[in-house]
């Protein structure tokens, strides 16, 4: 549908000569790639278990209670423990675990109780623990990990929303426009905030936690795609205005076609500009409710509640608030970067003040 | 799309929205005020079996009259009169009413519980009571009535005198439907039966049923100035919202400090009327007592570092232990002192309710895996540091009346999976957690409304996983929370019902059936099959059993002490086999830090003391402040001070 013209691949090509832009792009889609697959680096999990002559890759099966491997319980496997043990032995079993040995649920004590340990090597808490002592890697990891795929989750729902509504508000006009026009106007100053609190005294718990994100995914959007039907209404009444439009529609083309082979790709740049910064907007808006204690259910990880629980403990574990922070900063330089980059190269002015 | 902008703003409003509630002026003011002066009286006539007038050659003539004179004083005699107090309130109040929507908040104690003056007071120490407002009462059991004699100097702090008639008001003004509060109608209509006026400063009150504790149902008792609630009407709620009432206590709240929003003080009456009173005279030292809302726990402490505010509690091991340790510099210079106090009293009741009228939760088995599956040795251990210990039933901490022998179920994998076999859920699925031959998997949704514990629930939440039980966690808001346990619609529920300092527990309030159905049983004690849920209870459990049912009865019928001690015992034990509430931790102490010209007496507190502000024993010492501050400037250092007082600390 969407063919790349030479435009495009010009404005590809454009992309990746901005360096900044193109790396941060690379990175970023490397962590989206290394987070797919996160439960073979950073889990209590082990990778492969070797016992009694068997090999048991326990990462992505069913649980395997500590009889599995002779010991005397039947919950859930202590890998660590597991290593430990075989290594103590010096028999023929082994077990391989992951880079970060800890899930992000687990509470791991180096010593007698629960409280933020500094970053240490020699336990692989590489970058501490919490309150409650959980490996701060392990739950920033997968804290990320959410976030990351939530805003991608956003960011889509929104365009689609967006684009739907917002071309054919252009594209028809008249009554149809004016009406959404209002409608939107009405809907955007609901306050989102309270929306957020409201929607969420009424989910009842018994949802599971995947449930009861996909229902804050689709509040989030449902308060958030007005803004983006403003350009797309702007971007497609100019467009239709244009002699190509009515070239379209004498040799007889219908609506549908000339809204995704001839609207749609002319504007398709703003769009393209945007989605970084809708990126952007909705991990801020994830992080922020989390801080808030309105977000993600407990004890899901994240990024706003490491930053609560590190801007609590600034003075006695400063480590918590510098990672989680610092992740954050990095997360979202990059897409700022990528974001600069596009709409760098997607300007049709090659050369102009604006750099 | 919303720039991370617009959420901050978004995020700005809602806290000015939250900040500046209720800032209209009484409009109605400018109006003549109303007089209901009328209408009471009226209302008396139309009670005559309530409100009762009769002279005093009608007073009985062989009462014995006490007056708790015999008791030991509060307070130090060292202590100080002067300087000004600095303290924090987590959110400004909402109203300066004591009664009514939004009056049951943080702030109320502070103008109600703890600075006003009841008939009598039970002795922090020793359990009887001393004179507030009443100079002498006496009980005359058989008809299970209290006369009272007030003190003829006590006056309210518009210098009106105390009187009677207050006292009937009050009653008046607690049945009225004015106030928009049901729990007051019911109790004031429901547990007192007459009020008798001998003369201004005598009267009787009368309740329902002799108890072994009916002194404290009427010495309790706050009157209330009539003078000032003249105006009563349908319009009490906004009439009212930010009027400060005359007191009997020591401290008032004056208009110029009432602000909204963002501080308000008491001021202390330095003519108060019960200033040189044997039980009150070393107490209320403080000239001021200012509080700053400050609405983040961590910025409380960082204001506390400062010197900004006076004390800080440090209950929680992270604090005691990592934020302000031992060794912090400001300790150990000895401008800051860390006190320890175990104290005696009932304690809040900090465990799982769970609500038995869930499927699967209906099922004992199920109900004593949940007991052994739960970790809380492990949550004391590791996550409070050994310093709470575990409840064992949910009477503990009053004496006689707690069972001596029960103790709670402890963690133990092993019995746990029994418990759960028995109840048919015997296979792990794949992520290790049981089901049943239905495929049903044995898992529940854990409520709380305590944010600052929703750690202790992940703790738990891991351990159990062990013995196959899955806990969803909730965490809501606390009202919502509240709400949601109100309506009965929780699994499980993680919370406490504070406490007072009572003689012996109460049990129709959370296992009576009354509480959880209507009409729970038919006559002949079978289940009633059409009963309905009953709502907005304190029975979180949903417990109906009818022996339970009988021996309540029994037990608030009783005036006999040794039969209501035996029968508290039963219930316990009944309620522990019905393994329905999980016992979690508690604190048998409270701790603070407090800068150095905060003083206490050299005992510190009073035994039944629940925190350390409580009676308000200590006082502030504005040399040592001034000292302190020059201390600290020039580096000077003193003695640390790192105490603990462990004279009334129980043995485990």
């Amino acid at each position: 549908m969407l063919s790349l013209n030479p435009q495009t691949k010009k404005k590809l090509k454009r992309f990746r000569a901005i360096k900044r832009g193109y790396y941060s792009f690379v990175i970023l889609c490397g962590l989206l790639i290394v987070g797919l697959f996160g439960e073979l680096l950073v889990n209590n999990r082990a990778l492969l278990v070797r016992y009694q002559g068997e090999l048991y890759f326990p990462t992505y099966t069913e649980f395997h209670p500590g009889t599995d491997f002779g010991l005397n319980y039947s919950y859930e496997t202590n890998y660590r423990e597991l290593q430990a043990r075989f290594e103590q032995e010096g028999g023929s079993d082994w077990v391989l675990m992951p880079l970060v040995p800890y899930g992000p649920y687990e509470n791991h004590t180096t010593g007698q109780v629960f409280r933020p340990e500094p970053p240490s090597f020699e336990h692989a808490h590489y970058l501490g623990t919490d309150t409650t002592s959980r490996d701060i890697l392990a739950r920033l990891f997968y804290g990320t990990r959410i976030a990351l795929f939530f805003s991608i989750a956003f960011m889509v729902a929104v365009y689609c929303i967006g684009i739907v509504i917002g071309c054919a508000m252009g594209y028809f006009g008249g009554i149809f426009d004016l009406l959404f026009q209002r409608l939107i106007e009405i809907w955007s100053n609901i306050p989102f905030l309270y929306m957020v609190i409201i929607v969420f005294s009424v989910i009842p718990s018994t949802f599971s936690i995947p449930t009861r994100i996909a229902i804050l995914l689709t509040v989030l959007v449902l308060f958030s795609w007005t803004g983006m039907t403003y350009y797309m209404r702007t971007e497609t009444y100019k467009e239709k205005a244009r002699d190509y439009i009515a070239s379209a529609r004498v040799v007889g083309a219908s609506n549908s076609r000339i809204i995704f082979h001839h609207v749609l790709p002319n504007v398709l740049s703003t769009l393209v500009t945007f989605m970084p910064f809708t990126m952007v907007s909705a991990i801020t808006s994830i992080t922020a409710l989390d801080f808030l204690g309105f977000g993600l259910p407990p004890p899901t990880p994240s990024l706003g509640e490491l930053l609560k629980q590190g801007t609590a403990t600034l003075r006695t574990a400063p480590w918590i608030v510098t990672a989680a922070f610092g992740t954050l900063v990095i997360l979202l330089t990059l897409v700022t970067f990528i974001g600069e980059a596009i709409r760098e190269s997607f300007d049709p002015r090659k050369f102009t003040v604006y750099r | 799309m919303k720039t991370p902008n617009q959420i901050l703003t978004l995020l700005l409003c809602f806290g000015l929205l939250t900040g500046c509630g209720g800032s209209s002026e009484d409009a109605s003011s400018q109006e003549p005020a109303p007089d209901n002066t009328a209408e009471v009286q009226a209302y008396y006539a139309a009670h005559p079996d309530f409100f009762s007038f009769k002279t005093l050659a009608d007073l009985p003539t062989d009462l014995v009259w006490q007056d708790g004179s015999e008791l030991p004083d509060i307070g130090s005699p060292d202590a100080k009169k002067g300087g000004t107090q600095y303290g924090s309130l987590q959110d400004f109040p909402r109203t300066l009413r004591t009664v009514g929507p939004d009056s049951n908040g943080s702030f109320r104690p502070m103008i109600l519980d703890y600075t006003t003056l009841q008939l009598a007071h039970r002795h922090p120490d020793d359990f009887k009571f001393h004179p507030g407002t009443a100079k002498a009462w006496a009980v005359d059991e058989a008809n299970k009535t209290i006369y009272v004699k007030l003190n003829p100097e006590a006056r309210w702090s518009d210098d009106v005198p105390v009187t009677t008639d207050d006292f009937m008001f009050m009653f008046f003004f607690y049945q009225s439907d004015y106030i928009v509060a049901p729990w007051y109608n019911n109790w004031y209509g429901t547990q007192y039966t007459n009020i008798t006026k001998f003369d201004e400063h005598t009267f009787s009150i009368t309740i329902p049923e002799a108890k072994p504790d009916m002194d404290s149902r009427v010495l309790g008792l706050r009157g209330l100035p009539q003078h000032f609630f003249k105006e009563l009407g349908d319009d009490y709620v906004e009439r009212y919202q930010w009027r400060f009432a005359p007191t009997t206590g020591p401290y008032v709240v004056r208009d110029e400090d009432i602000r909204k929003g963002r501080s308000i003080a008491l001021t202390r009456l330095k003519d108060w009327w019960a200033r040189d009173n044997k039980f009150w005279r070393n107490r209320y030292n403080a000239d001021r007592i200012q509080m700053t809302v400050i609405r983040e726990t961590p910025k409380v402490f960082e204001a506390f570092r400062r010197g900004d505010i006076d004390q800080f509690g440090l209950n929680l091991a992270e604090y005691w232990y990592e934020k302000l340790p031992d060794d912090d510099p400001d300790v150990q210079n000895g401008y800051i002192h860390k006190s320890v106090f175990y104290n005696q009293r009932p304690r809040p009741t900090y465990g799982l309710w769970i609500n038995t009228s869930k499927p699967h939760l209906d099922n004992l088995d199920v109900r004593v895996g949940i007991h052994h599956a739960t970790n809380w040795e492990l949550v004391i251990d590791r996550f409070f540091r050994g310093d709470f210990a575990r409840l064992q039933t949910s009477s503990d901490g009053y004496g006689e009346f707690s069972h001596p022998i029960l103790k709670a179920r402890t963690f133990d994998i092993d019995e746990a999976l029994a418990a759960f076999a028995r109840a048919g859920f015997q296979e792990r699925g794949p992520d290790g957690i049981l089901t049943n031959d239905q495929g049903q998997r044995l898992s529940f949704t854990l409520t709380t409304g305590y944010e600052s514990l929703k750690d202790v629930l992940t703790i738990l939440k891991e351990e159990a996983a062990k013995a196959g039980l899955e806990l969803r966690l909730e965490v809501l808001d606390g009202t919502a929370a509240w709400k949601k346990v109100q309506e009965k619609k929780h699994d499980m529920q993680f919370s406490a019902l504070s406490v007072s300092l009572e003689m012996y527990p109460r049990f129709w309030e959370t296992y009576h059936s009354d509480n959880a159905y209507d009409d729970a049983f038919l006559d002949d004690g079978s289940v009633n099959p059409e009963r309905q849920v009953k709502t907005q209870t304190n029975n979180m459990e949903m417990l109906a059993i009818y022996e339970m049912d009988q021996m309540i009865d029994a037990y608030r019928a009783s005036s006999n002490k040794r039969e209501m001690i035996d029968l508290a015992h039963r219930m316990t034990q009944l309620h522990h086999d019905h393994a329905s509430w999980v016992p979690g931790f508690f604190q048998p102490f409270y701790r603070l830090g407090h800068w150095r010209w905060v003083r206490y007496p050299e005992f510190f507190n009073h035994r039944h003391s629940s925190s350390a502000g409580q009676y308000f024993v200590h006082w502030i010492d504005t040399d040592l402040k001034q000292q302190t501050r020059d201390a600290m400037s020039s580096d000077q250092v003193f003695e640390p001070q790192l105490q603990v007082f462990d004279q009334f600390k129980s043995d485990p």
